[in-house]
C-alpha cells in the first residue's frame, strides 16, 4: 500500500499516513530495502518510460522493418540471463554487492544518455540497446542480495513484498510519463530519452550515495568464496531442491504474453486494449506484493508459494472454460496479478534462507536464473504446443503440467524445510 | 554519511530542475511548431491549390527538413515537370505516413501506441478518420482510388517469445471510408493449394493495381517472406513468388518493385524489379541496403526515400541512384491528373 502513496497521495492526510507507514516499514525491514525500492523505482520509470516507447521510435520514426525491429527486441529481452549469474558470483568475490549493482545502475543510465545522443544507426542502437540490458542483468542479482542481508530473516518476505511493489510501481508509471510528453510534444523522442537519462541518474544517486553495503552478520570465512563454492550450492540438499521445484514449476507457467493472447482469442477485444492488460496485471502485483510478503513470513513461505501456483491454475481453468466475455478478462487479469505478488518475491525470500551470507549474490542468481529460464523454455514450448494442438488443447496440457510440477514443488519445498 | 545525503539532495535537484526544462523546451517547442506549421500551410494554401487543380503530374510526399522543425512530418505537394520535382509545398497535416491517388490520401498519425487513420479529399483536407491498433508503417492507394492498404505494427505482446512481433495489413474501402478487414482475420491465403494458417504469419506493405480488385502485398512467416496476389472481392489471395517485402505495382500493372533479402539475412534488401510475367528479377543500381516501399514514378522510374531524402532509380537496372528531392520521405505519384475528379 505504501508504494501507491508514494506516487499518488500528496495530500497532508497520505503524508501523514506515509510518514507513519514508512516508519514502522523502516524499523521492520531496515532503511536500505526502502532505499532499494526507491532505486528500482526510479530505475524501472526510467527504462519502462523507453521500452514503452521503443516500438514506436524505432518502427514509425525511424522506419525499422518488422524483422529488424524484431531482432532489436530479442536483443532486449534475452540479454540478460547470463551477466546476471556472473555479476551475482562477481559480487559475493569482491564482497561488495553494492559496487557490483551500483555499476549496473549506472550503466544503464549512461544507455539512456548513448539513447538522446545517437542517430538512428541501427548498429549503434542495437549495441546501446544491448549494453542498457547488460546493465539490467547485472544489478538484479547483487541488489536482491543486498535486499536479503540486510532486513531481518523473519521478515524476508515482507521486505521483497516491499521491493517489487515499489518496482512494479515504477514502471507502470514510466509509460503513463512517456506517453504524456508524446502527446504533448509528438516527435519529442530525444527529450525523452533526456529525461529518461535524468531520472536514471537520480536512482543512481540513491543508491551511489545514500545506500550502505550491508554489515556481514555471520562470520565472514577467511577465503573469498570462488567459482568451485559457488558451483557447491547445487550440493546443497535444501538449495537444490529449492531450485528444481521453482524451475519445474517455472517450465509449466505460460508466459503473460500468451496468456493475453489467449484472452485474446476468447474475448476478442480490440487491439490497442494489449498494453492496459499488463497494467491490469501490474496493479494486483503491486497492491498484494507486500502484504502477501508479510504472510508468507508468519504463516510459511512454501504454503503462500504453493498458494500463488493454485491461483495461477485457477486463471488457466478461467481460460480452458467458455468466456464470460469483459468479466473473464478481468478475473483473469486480477488472478494472474495475484500469482505473481504470491511467488515472485517469496521465492527470493526462501532462497535467501538456503545460502549462506558469502554465496548471497551467487545463489539467488542461480534461482532467479534457472526460473527466468525455465520460463523462457516454456515459453518457446507453448509456442509449438499451439502450432500443433491448437490453443485450448495446449493450456489444458500446460494445466496439467502445472498440477504435476506442484506436487514435485510440494515434495522439494518438503525437503528444503525440513 | 551528512555530506553524502547533501550530495544527493544536490544531485535530486538538478535532475528534477534539468528534466523539467527538458520537457518544458519540448512542450513548448512543439506548441510554436504547430502554430507555426498551420500558418505556413495556410500561406502556402493558393500555391498547393494551384498545384492541385492545374490537371499537371504532381508529388505527394512528407517534409522531413531538420533544419525546419515547423513543417517537420507535414504532408507536402511539388509540381513535376518530366519527372523533376519543383519546389516544395506544405500542403496537409502533420502525418507519419502519406499516400495519394485518384485524388483520395491517406495520412497516418500517432496516437499512443495506436494510429489516427485520416482520410483526405483532392485538396487534401481531412473528410473523416478513425483508430487502428498499432504503429503507422505503411500506406498505399489504388491507382483508381477505389481501396486504401495500411499496415500497421501491434506491440504489447510482442513479449510473448523473444523477438516476436505482429503486423496487421487493413483494406480500407475509400468510398464508405471504412475498413473492410485485414489480411489476417478475414482473407483466406492459399500457398500451394493448401490454405496457409501458420500462426507466426504477418502481412504487410499492399499495393493495388487498376482493375478496383486486384491486390499485391508480403506474407511472412518465420524469416520467409512471399509476395501474395489476391483478390478484395473474393476476400482470397495466394502467393505467386518467394522472398518479397514491400511489393509496388509499376503503373502498367506489368512488375512489382519490392524489397529483396540477400545473403540469408533478413535485415539486408537489395531494391529489385520482378517482371510479373516471366518472373525475372531484376536488381536496382542502388546497392545500399534502405527500408521503405519503392513507389513508380513512371513506368521507368521508382522513388524511395533513405529517411532523409527521396532518390530515384531506373527500373531496368541501369544506370545510378540519384537524389530527387532533399529532405522528404513517403513518396507518392499522381502521375496522371487528368483522372483527378
Amino acid at each position: 500500500m505504501w508504494a501507491v502513496y508514494t506516487i499518488q497521495d500528496s495530500s497532508t492526510l497520505g503524508r501523514a499516513r506515509r510518514a507513519a507507514a514508512e516508519g514502522g516499514l523502516r524499523k521492520r525491514v531496515g532503511g536500505t530495502v526502502l532505499l532499494l525500492g526507491t532505486c528500482s523505482l526510479l530505475t524501472d520509470i526510467s527504462s519502462e518510460m523507453v521500452s514503452a516507447i521503443l516500438p514506436l521510435y524505432l518502427v514509425a520514426t525511424l522506419g525499422f522493418s518488422p524483422l529488424q525491429y524484431g531482432i532489436v527486441d530479442g536483443l532486449y529481452q534475452g540479454a540478460s540471463a547470463l551477466v546476471r549469474l556472473a555479476a551475482g558470483f562477481l559480487g559475493d568475490r569482491l564482497q561488495r554487492h553494492k559496487f557490483v549493482a551500483t555499476f549496473g545502475y549506472g550503466l544503464s543510465a549512461i544507455c539512456k544518455l548513448g539513447l538522446a545522443l545517437i542517430g538512428g544507426a541501427w548498429a549503434g542502437l542495437s549495441a546501446i540497446i544491448l549494453l542498457d540490458r547488460t546493465g539490467k542483468g547485472i544489478r538484479t542479482a547483487p541488489r536482491d542480495a543486498m535486499i536479503s542481508l540486510s532486513a531481518p530473516k523473519k521478515d524476508l518476505g515482507l521486505a521483497f513484498g516491499i521491493h517489487r511493489a515499489m518496482d512494479t510501481a515504477g514502471a507502470m508509471a514510466g509509460p503513463l510519463i512517456a506517453f504524456a510528453l508524446l502527446s504533448a510534444a509528438p516527435d519529442a523522442f530525444h527529450t525523452l530519452f533526456l529525461i529518461s537519462f535524468f531520472i536514471a541518474i537520480l536512482g543512481f544517486g540513491v543508491i551511489a550515495l545514500l545506500v550502505r553495503e550491508p554489515p556481514a552478520r555471520e562470520r565472514v570465512p577467511a577465503e573469498k568464496p570462488d567459482l568451485k563454492a559457488a558451483a557447491k550450492l547445487l550440493k546443497g540438499r535444501e538449495f537444490r531442491a529449492l531450485t528444481i521445484a521453482g524451475s519445474a514449476l517455472g517450465l509449466a507457467t505460460v508466459s503473460d504474453g500468451f496468456v493475453y493472447l489467449t484472452l485474446k482469442d476468447q474475448v476478442d477485444f480490440n487491439n490497442a486494449l494489449f498494453p492496459l492488460l499488463a497494467t491490469g496485471t501490474a496493479v494486483l502485483y503491486m497492491l498484494l506484493a507486500a502484504p502477501l510478503g508479510r504472510i508468507a513470513d508468519r504463516i510459511g513461505r512454501a504454503r503462500v508459494l504453493i498458494a500463488g501456483y493454485v491461483v495461477l491454475l485457477a486463471a488457466y481453468c478461467v481460460l480452458m472454460v467458455p468466456s464470460a466475455g469483459a468479466l473473464s478478462l478481468i478475473i483473469v487479469l486480477a488472478l494472474l496479478g495475484t500469482y505473481y505478488a504470491a511467488t515472485d518475491g517469496v521465492l527470493m525470500a526462501m532462497g535467501s534462507a538456503h545460502v549462506p551470507e558469502a554465496l548471497r549474490g551467487s545463489g539467488l542468481a542461480l534461482l532467479g536464473t534457472a526460473t527466468s529460464v525455465a520460463r523462457l523454455l516454456a515459453s518457446v514450448l507453448f509456442g509449438v504446443c499451439w502450432t500443433w494442438l491448437g490453443l485450448q488443447t495446449t493450456i489444458v496440457v500446460f494445466a496439467g503440467a502445472l498440477v504435476v510440477a506442484m506436487g514435485l514443488a510440494v515434495r522439494g519445498l518438503r525437503v528444503a524445510n525440513a | 554519511m551528512r555530506s553524502r545525503a547533501l550530495a544527493f539532495g544536490a544531485l535530486a535537484v538538478a535532475c528534477v530542475i534539468a528534466a523539467v526544462v527538458a520537457a518544458v523546451v519540448a512542450i513548448s517547442g512543439a506548441r510554436n511548431d504547430e502554430q507555426a506549421s498551420e500558418k505556413a500551410v495556410a500561406q502556402a494554401r493558393p500555391q498547393a491549390a494551384e498545384i492541385l487543380s492545374s490537371g499537371k503530374p504532381f508529388a505527394v510526399f512528407r517534409s522531413v527538413d531538420k533544419g525546419h522543425t515547423e513543417t517537420f512530418g507535414r504532408l507536402s505537394i511539388a509540381e513535376l515537370q518530366d519527372g523533376k520535382p519543383g519546389a516544395i509545398v506544405p500542403a496537409g497535416p502533420s502525418c507519419a505516413r502519406v499516400a495519394f491517388g485518384a485524388g483520395k490520401g491517406i495520412c497516418l498519425d500517432l496516437l499512443g501506441t495506436q494510429m489516427d487513420v485520416r482520410l483526405l479529399d483532392a485538396q487534401l483536407k481531412p473528410v473523416t478518420n478513425f483508430t487502428l491498433a498499432g504503429i503507422p508503417s505503411r500506406a498505399r492507394l489504388s491507382p483508381d482510388g477505389r481501396w486504401g492498404g495500411v499496415t500497421a505494427f501491434v506491440v504489447g505482446h510482442a513479449y510473448a517469445a523473444p523477438g516476436q512481433f505482429s503486423t496487421v495489413a487493413t483494406i480500407i474501402d475509400m468510398k464508405s471510408g471504412k475498413p473492410i478487414g485485414d489480411l489476417e482475420r478475414d482473407f483466406t491465403v492459399t500457398k500451394d493449394g493448401k490454405v496457409f494458417d501458420a500462426r507466426d504469419r504477418n502481412y504487410w506493405g499492399l499495393t493495388f493495381a487498376g482493375d478496383g480488385d486486384t491486390f499485391y502485398a508480403t506474407l511472412a512467416s518465420g524469416p520467409r517472406t512471399w509476395l501474395i496476389k489476391g483478390s478484395v472481392a473474393k476476400r482470397r489471395a495466394e502467393t505467386i513468388h518467394d522472398n518479397v517485402e514491400c511489393p509496388s505495382l509499376s503503373p502498367d500493372g506489368t512488375r512489382i518493385g519490392y524489397k529483396k533479402a540477400v545473403s540469408r539475412n533478413p535485415t539486408k534488401w537489395r531494391f529489385t524489379v520482378l517482371d510479373l510475367a516471366t518472373g525475372k528479377e531484376t536488381p536496382l543500381a542502388e546497392t545500399r541496403s534502405i527500408d521503405d516501399q519503392v513507389a513508380w514514378l513512371d513506368n521507368d522510374h521508382l522513388l524511395y526515400s533513405d529517411g532523409d531524402s527521396t532518390w530515384v532509380v531506373n527500373a531496368d537496372g541501369s544506370g545510378r541512384p540519384q537524389v530527387w528531392l532533399r529532405s522528404t520521405d513517403s513518396p507518392t505519384v499522381q502521375e496522371n491528373a487528368a483522372a483527378t475528379p
